[in-house]
Parts: structure tokens; C-alpha cells; sequence
């Protein structure tokens, strides 16, 4: 990509260490987005030495995550996956069948291209700018800006142009689905996690740790109780240090 | 009185003003005399579905009334189509009208039907099955949709696809501009030709090793799902068969071509009949 911060900032493009874009810290949750949580917790699962570098440098696609390693940028979380997948010799789906494996991908899917405009029109539309779970709060004319762009966006996607309670219907459908497949499983398919119990995890992270005082949390404690239990299984196997990690994030 | 400079100025604000709004009212009131034109019954019981006019190759260049329709079929719920290029109230198409209250998108509108007529395609599944139900439609109709949608109108020639001949090049071409717009914010269209072709690639699979040799994605009994996947999976076998996507549903994963002729054999029996027609 060539981003400033890549000639500015040290990367050691000679060792084994991968570099991870992400945005600055939560105070509730290690991230404020789905995807970067997503791709630490996959690092930390597959037990790759990596470094999360904190600000705002956007890969080649305009998004961030993104990582460098080896002097190589690549972009976007769920193909960063796959080529850590390939450098590293990591499979998270290899004690998975092939239809698992394809279920686990519509999971991936679901969560990662409908449940997510679910909370973006929530946080963006419907939220109180003061619940936000950052260390300061957005400056008026960044919120403005944000929310105008994420109009467009929701509503070339799809999930803007209806209410807000459809909205919270079809969230209230995802979360079902992920209620009733996970049932009293350690993770989504058993005993091991697979890949996309990252993806899951980042997404409920943020409705279950984050956003506490949104309609979702209300719901899932309510009537999704083992998708609590889940993030709290998921985040104490790979997140043993969360507190530490939000304290420091916040200094 | 002699007006100023600012007068002047302000006249021809208002003037402005004025016109503007005559334009919006005379345009909103010959859409509400359009609308009122629509051959709705809204005494019956049946269900009018406005969707785009058919195409030569396939029902509907979009999935989404390929779905909306075959769940009808499968449903046994009385319809009628009303063709033509009728947007909803959330801006797209289809939509259905029943007993005089329009449902915009397709699926609210199963999820109404259901409702009215009583009927759940679903009720044969169990609760997990139900679960990756739902997985299979969102991944089919918020991924894949985006992936076909991207070559389509983006990578590959438009007038290339199957569409109503009622529907000008300009109109396609404008609306290709649109969707490489809704692309970017949704995220596939920041992604490469073959990126782009390694996701559709690996959503074909998943729904190809999930199918195996079922006659459904569930078994012997069709659900929603199984309409959203024939609706996008339709556009590849029978509308865009020069695409590298129809060679790679024959040479990789022909159960999904299976999957679409038995489907369309089970439920439009008169395929060749509406497209000769």
C-alpha cells in the first residue's frame, strides 16, 4: 500500500511478527469494531507473535483492519485470515466435516454482512452518541460526518432504508439463529473453536460488552442467555488479560 | 418603486422556490395517479407482486422475485403479477400489495404471508436446522447477491445478461453506476475481480457441500432458503451462461445446476411457456 505510516512507523519487515492496524482501544471492549477483535482473537488463538499498532491508517481497500508481514500489507480481516492460514500452516476448520464447514461459512457470513449493518444502523442511527465505548467522546462534526457517510452506505446496503424496529426484528433473527445453533456448545461446533467463533465473538463482543445499555443486550440476556455465556467463554480462553488490555488502551 | 438589486434577487429565489415545488407536487400526484392505475382487486384475497418485467432466459434478471415468486408456487398462495417498473416505499422492487396494504422487500413479505395464509415452509426443520436456514439465506442474499452483482454490472458488459427488452441500455447502464456506488459502501467493491471471483467461489462451495445429494438444501422438502438460493443461483446456470461462474458451477459443483433444474422442474413447470410468452 505504501501508507505514510508504513515509511514513518518501525516495522521489522524482517521478522516473523505481525503488524495489526487497528483502531484505538475501547474502554469496554479491546475493540470498538467487530473485525479487528475478530483477527486479534484468531492471532491469539493460533498463537501468532503479533504487535497491534492503535490509530487510524486505512489499507489499500479504505478500511482498517489491515496487517503487515514480512513487508507485505494485506487487507481485510477475512483475507488476512487466510493468508495467516497459509503462512503460518493454521486451520481452524480441520476437525470440521464439509458440511460443517459449510455452515460455518453462511454463519460467517450472516454475522459478518447482515447482523453487522444491524449494529452499525444501531450505533450510528439510534444510539446515544454518549454510550459510545471510546476513551473520549467524538467530536460533534466527526459524528456528523460518520453519520452521514454510514447513511449512504446503509442504504445502498440495505438495512437503512427500514425502521428501526425492522431493524430489530431482523437482528432479533440472527441472533436466534446463533442462539439455536450454538445450544449448550462449548463453541459453535463443539469442543474446539473453529474460525469463525472469532467472528461470532467479535460481533457479540461488542452488543454483550460494549453496547450494555442497547435493546440487543436487553435481548440477549433476556432470551439468548448462552450467547453471553459464550463471549464470556471465548473471552476468557483468549482474553485472559482484557482487563489489562482496556486499562492500558486507555492510558 | 423601483426594486433593488437584492429585490430582484430574492424575487427570483422565491420564483425558483415556487416551481420547484409545483414540479414535486405535479410529479407526486402523477405517481398517486399511477399507483391508483395498478389493477389491484383489494377485496381478494390474492397477492400482486410488482417486480421488473420478465426476462428471455430467466423469469426475473433479479433473484429476489424468482424467490418471492417461487415461494408463492411452492406456498400455493393465489398471485398475480404486475409488471412493471414500480419502485416501494423503501425504494426497490419486488413488493407485494394484499388487501390493499404494500409490503416492500422480500422477505418482510414471506414473513407477512406466512403470517396471513398460515403457512411456514420451515416447520419441518429442527431448531438447528432453522438456525443454518437463516445462515444460508443471509450468506446467499448479503454476500453472494454482491459478488454476482459486482461482475455483472462492474466487470462484465450489463447488456451482455438477460433482461426485459422494455428496459433501455441507459436505464441498465445508469443503474450499473448505482450498484458499484451501493458496492463500495457495502464492502465488495473494494475487493479485486479475482478476489471478488475467490468469494463467490468459496459461497458456491459452501452451498454445494451443504446440498451434497439432497434433493433440498434440507432434504426431500423446500424451505426459504432454498427459494433465495435458486433465485441467485438461476441468474449463473440459466441467465449468464457465457460467465466463468456457469463454468464453474459445471465443472466444480454440479449439484448446484441439479439443485436448479430440480427446482424449476418442481415448481415452474411452465418456465418455457412465460418466456416464450
Amino acid at each position: 500500500m505504501g501508507s505514510w505510516l508504513s515509511r514513518k512507523s518501525k516495522f521489522d519487515d524482517t521478522s516473523n511478527t505481525v503488524y495489526l492496524m487497528q483502531m484505538p482501544r475501547g474502554t469496554r471492549v479491546p475493540s470498538l469494531s467487530p473485525f479487528p477483535l475478530k483477527l486479534e482473537t484468531y492471532l491469539r488463538m493460533a498463537k501468532i507473535s503479533h504487535k497491534s499498532i492503535l490509530g487510524f491508517s486505512l489499507s489499500s481497500k479504505g478500511k482498517i483492519p489491515w496487517i503487515r508481514h514480512r513487508g507485505k500489507d494485506v487487507a481485510d480481516s477475512q483475507f488476512s485470515i487466510e493468508y495467516l492460514n497459509k503462512e503460518f500452516g493454521v486451520d481452524f476448520n480441520a476437525h470440521l466435516t464439509n458440511e460443517e464447514k459449510a455452515v460455518s461459512r453462511a454463519f460467517l457470513k450472516m454475522v459478518e454482512e447482515n447482523l453487522f449493518w444491524v449494529l452499525v444502523c444501531y450505533r450510528w442511527f439510534f444510539m446515544d452518541p454518549k454510550d459510545f465505548g471510546f476513551s473520549k467522546p467524538i467530536p460533534w462534526l466527526w459524528l456528523a460526518y460518520i453519520r452521514r457517510m454510514t447513511r449512504g452506505y446503509a442504504y445502498g446496503h440495505g438495512m437503512g432504508r427500514h425502521s428501526e424496529e425492522e431493524i430489530f426484528h431482523i437482528g432479533k433473527l440472527d441472533l436466534q439463529a446463533l442462539s439455536d445453533y450454538l445450544g449448550a456448545k462449548k463453541f459453535l461446533f463443539g469442543d474446539k473453536p473453529s474460525e469463525t467463533d472469532c467472528s461470532v465473538f467479535g460481533m457479540l463482543a461488542q452488543f454483550v460488552f460494549s453496547d450494555t445499555k442497547s435493546p440487543y443486550c436487553a435481548l440477549i440476556k433476556k432470551e439468548f442467555p448462552n450467547l453471553e455465556r459464550y463471549c464470556h467463554t471465548m473471552r476468557d480462553a483468549f482474553w485472559p488479560d482484557w482487563d489489562d488490555v482496556l486499562k492500558k488502551g486507555s492510558s | 418603486m423601483r426594486l433593488t438589486f437584492g429585490d430582484t434577487r430574492l424575487l427570483a429565489l422565491a420564483a425558483g422556490a415556487i416551481a420547484v415545488g409545483v414540479v414535486l407536487f405535479l410529479n407526486a400526484s402523477r405517481k398517486q395517479r399511477k399507483r391508483k392505475k395498478l389493477p389491484y382487486k383489494d377485496e381478494s384475497d390474492t397477492v400482486y407482486v410488482v417486480q421488473i418485467p420478465r426476462g428471455k432466459k430467466v423469469p426475473s434478471p433479479s433473484p429476489f422475485p424468482i424467490k418471492l415468486e417461487t415461494y408463492l408456487r411452492i406456498a400455493k398462495i393465489p398471485y398475480e403479477n404486475v409488471f412493471a417498473r414500480k419502485f416501494s416505499s423503501k425504494g426497490k422492487i419486488p413488493w407485494i400489495r394484499h388487501r390493499g396494504k404494500d409490503v416492500p422487500d422480500s422477505q418482510f413479505a414471506i414473513e407477512y404471508l406466512n403470517e396471513q395464509f398460515n403457512v411456514d415452509l420451515e416447520a419441518h426443520l429442527t431448531k438447528e436446522e432453522r438456525a443454518m436456514s437463516r445462515a444460508f439465506l443471509k450468506m446467499v442474499e448479503e454476500n453472494l447477491y454482491w459478488a454476482l452483482a459486482c461482475y455483472r454490472f462492474i466487470h462484465d458488459d450489463v447488456r451482455k445478461a438477460d433482461y426485459p427488452s422494455v428496459i433501455p441500455t441507459w436505464a441498465l447502464l445508469l443503474f450499473g453506476r448505482r450498484i458499484k456506488k451501493y458496492a463500495w459502501g457495502q464492502g465488495m467493491g473494494r475487493h479485486s475481480v479475482e478476489e471478488i471471483f475467490h468469494i463467490t467461489k468459496l459461497d458456491f462451495e459452501a452451498i454445494s457441500d451443504y446440498l451434497g445429494d439432497k434433493k433440498f438444501l434440507f432434504g426431500d422438502k423446500p424451505c426459504v432458503a432454498d427459494c433465495a438460493v435458486f433465485g441467485m443461483l438461476v441468474q449463473v446456470v440459466f441467465n449468464q451462461t457465457y460467465s466463468p461462474h456457469n463454468a464453474l458451477i459445471k465443472n466444480e459443483f454440479p449439484n448446484l445446476e441439479r439443485f436448479c433444474w430440480t427446482m424449476r422442474n418442481a415448481f415452474w413447470p411452465d418456465w418455457d411457456q412465460i418466456l416464450a410468452a
